[in-house]
């Protein structure tokens, strides 16, 4: 099974449990410092939440959200929709709006930049089908779901149809955006430390 | 199993005098000797080692809220610590069956691990980078260990990349993350080189044939199949050259290249088929696949029994549906039942005198 015979290489063995388990831990490690950071220094934003399939609201233990800006107005789009189809991303400024939460002022295919008073999030990835295909762009952030404890779904769900859900976030300045609260009737309903 | 197998014809020939019955059982000896040779008790171990992984997991998921996050995370660092510390004792103790099974612990606790944390934190992530790092990992893990278990982990991480990427971009090609897959299997069959996890290699090569049908899937076209057809013959051909035979890289692999390679082909024959209906592409198409076939057969078909079932196979098939696409529509119902049974002996008696024949030649075949 080994080229190295098992007596001789002892010490090789135990170097590559450190290696491997050191890696394993550098990524988790990482995943977990990446989020905390984006929630220490990021930019604050409200973000409302728009109404989803109730089906397809509450899957296994955790909960679709779905915002107001996750669907982006094809006319706000700066310098338009590319004509080649394929994988993109788009850059969408936000400013503060009406009761506080913050909607699209203009997007991009192209980075956006700086400005004060607003914030610009990225979303992910998506499939683009060129210009004319559409009113709106559904994309992505990386912000939709939250996971809750086992067996409070259900009542979240039921806030979610009877008051408005709102998720303040805080967004990187390379435009993630991470999670830092999730508000029910603008009351914090969960609280998210940093760890 | 092989070991049945060979007890058996050892037994024949010691009845036979072709061989002294202590020659028979110092053979029988050296068999059981091999580390690789099959042992119920290590597969039992790998079970458990995967029960086992999955137990802890949910254990630290489900005390969702009892336990605060950073404890959990420090359970989860606290586990892949010691499963891979002890694996590497273990493995100095020579004992490869325990060693494994921490490792495939160690491997599924990662993958584990990181939707925890996903989870804990409301990262929504994106899968297909989860699955990257997974595979990612098992591959360093595999190679550092030289553990054969976990490359065969890694063979079916690729699937589930594979898998994350189809639901990902909804079976659409996008970007360069395609062509990872190929990477992947390329990967897996590198491991099984370097471990001699040589079963995991069926995971690679599946994966290639499922990709290229998947490409055809998103891009049906004439060439492509053309080029399935005659890319998959000609590799099959160059695999099956006594010279390609006697390479160190394809002696280890068996029949694996040879009948996966024939599989495109035959794959890519069948494409075609769907493409071609009538007029002299559709013979001259027909008549290629029956060659194809009989070249398998003639190439490959002593040594080689997968090899030989799929060109049986493949040329049955392809006379069927020559009788039925020419003959079968001038015939009413029964009488085309009559046509067909006289038509299967025909082809059976065919494919016997085939087999005969490739039988016979038993000196130039063997290499």
């Amino acid at each position: 099974m080994s080229i190295f015979s098992p007596q001789g290489s002892g010490s090789r063995y135990i170097v590559a449990a450190i290696i491997v388990a050191a890696l394993q831990t550098a990524v988790l490690g990482y995943a977990i410092e990446s989020r905390a950071s984006i929630l220490r220094s990021g930019t604050d934003a409200l973000l409302k939440t728009a109404p989803v399939d109730p089906r397809d609201f509450l899957r296994g233990d955790y909960v679709v959200l779905n915002y107001e800006i996750s669907s982006v107005p094809v006319a706000s789009i700066v310098g338009g929709v590319p004509q080649d189809q394929g994988k993109k991303s788009l850059w969408v400024r936000l400013k503060p709006g009406d009761g506080g939460f913050w909607g699209i002022v203009e997007a991009s295919f192209e980075r956006l930049a700086e400005q004060p008073g607003t914030v610009v999030l990225h979303s992910r990835p998506f499939y683009s089908y060129g210009p004319n295909s559409a009113d709106h762009i559904r994309v992505e952030y990386g912000i939709e779901r939250y996971y809750v404890p086992e067996g409070q779904g259900t009542a979240l769900e039921k806030a979610r149809q009877g008051g408005d859900v709102s998720i303040a976030v805080r967004v990187a300045s390379d435009g993630t955006p991470q999670i830092r609260s999730l508000l029910v009737d603008g009351k914090p309903a969960y609280d998210e430390p940093l760890y | 199993m092989y070991r049945g197998r060979l007890e058996r014809d050892l037994s024949l020939w010691v009845e036979k005098g072709l061989l002294p019955e202590a020659t028979a059982g110092a053979l029988l000896e050296e068999y059981d000797a091999r580390p690789a040779s099959f042992s119920l008790g290590n597969v039992l171990m790998i079970l458990a080692a995967i029960l086992l992984g999955a137990a802890i997991l949910l254990v630290v998921a489900s005390n969702w809220e009892a336990i605060p996050r950073l404890v959990r995370v420090a359970v989860i660092l606290a586990i892949i610590w010691v499963v891979h510390l002890g694996a590497a004792v273990m493995l100095r103790r020579g004992a490869t069956g325990a060693a494994g099974g921490l490792l495939v612990i160690g491997t599924l606790a990662f993958g584990g691990a990181i939707s925890l944390i996903g989870q804990m934190y409301h990262l929504s992530g994106d899968q297909l980078t989860v699955m990257y790092l997974w595979f990612g990992m098992a591959v360093v893990s595999a190679v550092l260990f030289r553990s054969g278990v976990v490359a065969a982990v890694a063979g079916f991480l690729s699937w589930g990349s594979f898998a994350a990427y189809l639901d990902t971009y909804d079976t659409r090609w996008v970007g360069l993350d395609p062509w990872i897959v190929p990477l992947m299997a390329a990967v897996v069959i590198g491991l099984v080189h370097l471990t001699g996890a040589d079963r995991a290699r069926h995971l690679a090569y599946l994966l290639l044939v499922a990709w290229l049908t998947w490409l055809y899937a998103v891009n049906e076209n004439f060439w492509l199949a053309l080029a399935y057809a005659i890319g998959g013959m000609l590799t099959f051909v160059l695999v099956s050259l006594p010279v390609a035979r006697r390479s160190a890289l394809l002696r280890t692999a068996g029949s694996a290249p040879a009948f996966y390679t024939f599989l495109v082909a035959i794959i890519g024959l069948l494409l075609l088929h769907i493409e071609l209906e009538h007029g002299w592409q559709f013979v001259t198409l027909a008549l290629v696949t029956l060659g194809a076939a009989v070249v398998a057969i003639a190439l490959q078909g002593r040594n080689n029994g997968a090899v030989r079932y799929l060109a049986y196979a493949a040329f049955a098939a392809e006379m069927l549906y020559l009788a039925s696409v020419t003959v079968g529509s001038i015939l009413g119902t029964s009488s085309l039942f009559l046509f067909s049974g006289l038509f299967v002996a025909a082809v059976a008696w065919l494919v016997i005198r085939l087999e005969r024949r490739f039988a016979l030649r038993t000196p130039e075949a063997s290499v």
